[in-house]
């Protein structure tokens, strides 16, 4: 076994072999602790030990990896190229932190390498953490033994989640200590830019008791000529009392695959709220699985997509009532253009004992074409009695009536139609009004409406 | 029946139809599923070379179909499969008056009361015993405006060319495993054929009833409904209580023709230990009306789903459906409803009720085809739960491919509230009878729908129930 060295300087990921394979986790594993390293090649036995995911899975049923994703095409990413580091970035990366300036802290991760990290000083003097999950590693490795991939999502939760625990190359790791209470919210934004690669990258956020944090993650890329797949495994763990947003856009171009596996797991008191927003990339594939824990815990889960071209978007979401008297309630909500496509699964399990619980889940679809396509499952699994529980989904086409209205009191048909979308997708926005991110969606939006 | 004497009979969660009769089969096969089987059936019936080999290829299609691996716990369905009488031949003709019926089965249906209900309020009877229909009969008014009411077998028999029209149309052998199964080793069921512009107004049943231990019965139904014409078909199925599991799965195949109106009602309640496994399907042609009821209250599985194919512009789909799980109960049920034309509608009204260990599943879709301009589907599903051990689940499927639609689901669990039965209470009522006016209230629209006799039995079956259920 090798011991542990010190980091690179250059963020350039070292020993990486070009295929997804064990040659490649080896390497990623060989400067790492040894409790790290047995993880990855634990995690690439899981992943081996795993079959491929089919459409004859309930849970795959509307997505079809074997047409999707080319697995076996990839190579692995080699990290950003010596021209991009601290302060040079793309456009599109400095264009999009340009919005966000008003932020406890920032972290920028370019082709699965963080290249920049900010945190308020007083934040830092309170012992908040906000690093590079590289870095970490040997930075703070009793917290990083204890959450990654272990409570949240281990490598045995499915192939996708071993392959990323295998493969990670780096990630974003934020603590935020008892009672600190960051007052704006942690920016995250990545970039994606090599075609015909796998990028794994992890994120791992930690709230202690009654701390309370707001963090939002946005990930970029240009079209992309060959597919390139993101993965992402994010663990947020919130100890009582805490109150954790957890928010992700998704704004990749053309070729993305995105893919993200979310848990979210929220002890007593906790407020946990999250928001996935899904706009970009060819195919994304969102799994999140809310926890909830502990008593008087509580979930909002929001979701938002606008579909065009032949995107296709599948979020496959699960509330897991595991204590009594806690609370979930989802909301996803799309609009779908052209010959998109949008599968939506949800599921609110109640286990045995989880009485008193509130959960409900809706999802509402928009259909804006003729060839467009919505699946909707939102599945309930009750098994205790003192529950209140409720589900609706639906698919339909713009309101004629609201039409009507707008364009009696003098709007064109295009303007009427786009005010309609707007107010739609709206409601979920404003569930979660948190500062930056409803204008920058709103614009997104508008621009995919532009087209209509 | 007397109430009083019926309410006497039963304790709490007695099953009310647990009595057998003693009668001997004139033949029976042997026990489990085999090609040899399957040639006695066919040879048994007397039926052309093409129904054997409908059946054969049907065989070779259940046999390479895995068992599902969704729905209710199959896992030891294979043993009961293995031990099982595919085929018991209770007499050797079937009869048209009540007289001529063997005493001791005559016996069974008088106690079920099935004479009694024809001569007052049905247009036709049809009663299975064992495998094979023992009795059918059609009131001679319809039968001159060419009603056509008789055992499957004699459908085949005697209308050769409608039957092979249709049959094996809309439920496919190789639809799923258990379609199969019964496209193999059918036997027993009814054909239907309502002339055009034909009204009855009152409705036919068909009774079905297993009497003996270690039964499989495996009915198949085609009803073919020609325009314009309007019928009702309702099928009771009970069976007495053994310890050992007995297997049901019928296939019902429905063609209901342009601006033609069709309800089928199904009320089960099969002993506590009985598979029953069933598909059900209606096609629905333009400006047609087709109606499932499907009231599952016994078995020990029910995975049955009605569905409705509405191919023709303005048809018209209604599922209601009601289940009752009590103790060690699965009733995994629901409906489907499928859009193939435009200004297609339809809804799917669920109501639940899990008790004890009980388990009530809503499993549906809802699908719109590219083209169903102007499709609308409401579906709707309610779950009560009445004890801490109560399980439900829901599991809508909704696929939509149609700009114009208008797709909705809403489902909703929820525990007898205490502040209802605090309502109730206050009101000087007793908390078991409380419990009983919210379940009654709960079911009321679709126990409303049924023909009387059954809403009766439905209520009395509530209170029942929710006797002891309180606390």
């Amino acid at each position: 076994m090798t011991t542990a060295t010190a980091m690179p300087e250059s963020a350039q990921i070292e020993g990486v072999t070009d295929a997804i394979n064990r040659d490649a986790v080896v390497a990623l594993a060989g400067s790492e602790p040894q409790w790290l390293q047995e993880r990855r090649v634990q995690a690439w036995e899981a992943y081996e030990a795993t079959p491929m995911p089919t459409t004859r899975l309930e849970e795959w049923r509307y997505t079809d990896l074997s047409e999707k994703l080319k697995l076996d095409s990839f190579r692995l990413s080699e990290g950003p190229g010596p021209d991009v580091g601290d302060g040079r970035y793309p456009a599109r990366v400095q264009q999009a932190m340009d919005e966000d300036w008003d932020a406890s802290g920032h972290l920028v991760e370019i082709d699965g390498s963080v290249v920049h990290t900010d945190l308020t000083e007083e934040l830092g003097r309170q012992g908040v953490i906000l690093m590079s999950l590289r870095e970490a590693v040997t930075k703070h490795p009793d917290l990083l033994e204890k959450y990654l991939a272990t409570e949240a999502i281990p490598a045995s939760e499915g192939k996708f989640q071993a392959l990323n625990a295998a493969l990670w190359t780096d990630g974003i790791f934020l603590y935020v200590p008892a009672d600190v209470k960051l007052e704006l919210p942690v920016r995250v934004t990545r970039w994606i830019s090599e075609a015909g690669r796998a990028h794994f990258s992890r994120t791992l956020i930690v709230a202690e008791r009654h701390s309370q944090v707001s963090y939002v993650d946005e990930i970029l890329s240009p079209d992309l000529d060959t597919q390139s797949l993101a993965h992402d495994a994010v663990e947020v763990i919130s100890q009582d009392g805490a109150q954790v947003q957890y928010v992700a856009l998704q704004r990749m171009g053309k070729g993305a695959f995105y893919m993200s596996a979310q848990r979210t797991l929220a002890q007593r008191d906790c407020t946990l709220d999250t928001l996935n927003v899904s706009m970009g990339g060819s195919v994304t594939r969102v799994d999140l699985n809310a926890r909830l824990l502990g008593t008087g815990s509580n979930s909002d889960m929001l979701g938002l997509y606008f579909g065009d071209s032949d995107q296709h978007f599948d979020h496959n979401t699960s509330q897991d009532h595991v204590s009594a008297h806690a609370n979930s309630d989802l909301l996803y909500k799309g609009a779908l253009d052209d010959e998109s496509r949008s599968v939506f699964r949800g599921i609110i399990r109640v286990s045995p004992g989880a009485q008193q619980t509130d959960a409900y889940q809706t999802n509402r679809n928009l259909l804006l074409s003729d060839t467009a396509h919505a699946d909707s499952l939102p599945n309930l699994e009750i098994e205790a009695d003192d529950v209140k529980c409720s589900h609706g989904a639906t698919v339909g086409q713009l309101d004629k009536e609201s039409l009507f209205y707008l364009m009696s009191r003098g709007l064109s048909r295009e303007q009427a139609e786009r005010l309609v979308v707007m107010g739609f997708l709206g409601e979920v926005l404003s569930r979660l009004p948190l500062s930056g991110v409803s204008e920058k969606v709103t614009r997104v939006i508008e621009k995919k409406l532009a087209h209509i | 029946m007397p109430e009083n004497e019926l309410v006497e009979g039963l304790g709490l969660d007695e099953y009310k139809y647990d009595f057998e009769t003693e009668h001997k089969p004139v033949f029976r096969a042997e026990p489990g599923l085999n090609e040899r089987v399957v040639r006695q059936i066919s040879e048994h019936k007397g039926e052309p070379e093409w129904m054997l080999n409908f059946r054969l290829k049907a065989l070779e299609i259940y046999e390479s179909k895995p068992m599902p691996d969704w729905g209710g716990d199959l896992s030891t369905l294979q043993e009961t499969l293995d031990e099982i009488y595919f085929y018991v031949r209770p007499q050797d003709k079937m009869e048209h008056s009540w007289d001529d019926v063997p005493d001791n089965i005559k016996d069974t249906f008088e106690k079920l009361g099935i004479p009694e209900a024809e001569q007052k309020i049905l247009a036709g009877v049809g009663a299975q015993y064992e495998s094979e229909m023992v009795y059918h009969s059609l009131r001679k008014e319809w039968e001159d405006k060419g009603v056509i009411f008789d055992s499957i077998e004699d459908g085949l028999k005697n209308h050769p060319e409608l039957f092979k029209e249709y049959f094996g149309t809309v439920v496919p052998s190789a639809d799923n495993k258990f379609s199969a199964m019964n496209s193999a080793v059918w036997s027993g069921g009814s054909f239907v054929y309502i002339p055009k512009d034909v009204h009855l107004d009152t409705p036919l049943q068909a009774y079905f009833r297993v009497n003996q231990e270690r039964m499989g019965q495996f009915e198949r139904t085609l009803i073919i409904v020609d325009e314009g014409a309007n019928a009702h078909y309702i099928e009771g199925c009970t069976a007495p209580v053994y310890s050992t599991d007995s297997f049901h799965s019928g296939v019902i195949e429905i063609i209901v023709k342009k601006n033609a109106r069709f309800r089928y009602t199904t009320i089960q309640n099969w002993s506590n230990n009985m598979y029953n496994l069933v598909t059900q399907r209606a096609i629905v042609h333009e400006g047609a009306h087709m109606e499932w009821l499907d009231g599952n209250l016994g078995s020990k599985l029910t995975m049955k789903y009605p569905s409705c194919f509405l191919v023709g512009e303005g048809a018209h789909g209604d599922i209601l459906s009601i289940a009752y799980a009590g103790d060690g109960q699965h009733q995994d049920t629901g409906g489907k409803v499928v859009h193939a034309a435009p200004h297609t509608t339809s809804s799917i009204v669920s109501k639940s009720i899990s008790k004890g260990t009980g388990r009530s599943s809503y499993r549906g879709l809802a699908k719109v085809y590219d083209g169903a301009t102007g499709a609308k589907s409401n579906v709707e599903c309610d779950a009560l739960l009445i004890n801490e051990t109560s399980r439900t689940d829901t599991f809508p499927y909704i696929e939509v491919g149609e700009k114009t639609a208008n797709i909705g689901h809403e489902a909703t669990v929820s525990k007898v509230g205490d502040e209802q039965l605090f309502y109730l209470m206050s009101r000087g009522m007793s908390e078991e009878e409380a419990m009983a006016l919210i379940v009654r209230g709960f079911i009321e629209p679709i126990a409303k729908e049924l023909p009387l006799e059954y809403a009766v039995e439905l209520n009395r079956l509530i209170e029942l129930e929710m006797e002891g259920s309180v606390g």
